[in-house]
């Protein structure tokens, strides 16, 4: 088996897509709501979404879309119009 | 209870005690967001420039939780994504709340809702949760916690369990 060059993937995200949004999690939203909005919204299939809400629920956060600041900012807003918990900021 | 029939059309179902509860949580949620605008709007001129939201995150925990702050690391660039965002926001919560109250108000026991007036509904009612929720002070330790005596806590589990019927009738 061949490892994935995870050095060059990280330094390809952090050069081209420099902002992301974090979904947090809240005792609150329902776990199918949430995996509801990341595919209404974003477009990801049902496993992905899945997973990003299974990260958000079990670590509390998640990154659920990275890319310029006023995309991400377009992502938080939307986010909170759906009322889930979101912030964006600087990938470092 | 909302449920998926043929051609995806999508149905809601309520008898009289609960579109009376219904429409009275939701005219309490009108008021909450009513109210909350009052606060902010003071200056004409930045209203119509449509730059009026405050800057500053709400001391009402519900309103907190309906309107968070944009950024959690950085309290000025929070500020700014309030101020041109906030608004908007706002509208569209009234927005969705009012789709979903002139459904309540002419009332004949059942309805087909649009593909639109259901997630109108779905943010509605995620929105009425967020408020009730943050009020009953729900936390992760639910079911150990549940005051299964306070009258918040059934009105929040119903509407936990129309929310979710609606997310089984979109999926």
């Amino acid at each position: 088996m061949t490892a994935m060059p995870i050095e060059d993937v990280a330094i390809d995200v952090s050069t081209d897509r420099p902002w992301i949004t974090l979904v947090w999690n809240d005792p609150i939203n329902l776990m199918t709501y949430v995996t509801y909005v990341f595919q209404t919204y974003f477009g990801y299939d049902k496993p992905k979404a899945e997973l990003l809400m299974l990260d958000v629920h079990e670590k509390g956060r998640a990154v659920v879309s990275s890319g310029t600041r006023e995309e991400m900012e377009r992502d938080v807003a939307a986010m909170h119009s759906y009322g889930l918990w979101a912030t964006l900021q600087k990938d470092d | 209870m909302f449920k998926s029939g043929l051609g995806g059309k999508i149905t809601l179902k309520l008898d009289d005690a609960e579109q009376g509860v219904l429409s009275q949580l939701f005219e309490q949620m009108a008021e909450l967001l009513n109210d909350s605008e009052i606060e902010t709007s003071s200056d004409p001129l930045a209203k119509m420039l449509n730059m009026s939201g405050s800057t500053q995150i709400s001391d009402d925990p519900a309103l907190a939780r309906l309107f968070p702050d944009g950024y959690s690391d950085d309290e000025h660039a929070s500020a700014d994504f309030r101020r041109f965002t906030e608004q908007d926001l706002r509208a569209q919560k009234i927005t969705a709340l009012a789709t979903v109250r002139t459904t309540l108000d002419s009332w004949t026991g059942k309805s087909t809702v649009s593909s639109q007036q259901a997630q109108d509904w779905l943010k509605a009612l995620n929105d009425l949760r967020l408020v009730l929720g943050t009020r009953l002070e729900i936390s992760d330790e639910v079911e150990t916690d549940f005051d299964l005596d306070e009258p918040g806590i059934h009105l929040y589990n119903y509407l936990t369990y129309l929310q979710g019927t609606l997310i089984d009738s979109l999926t």
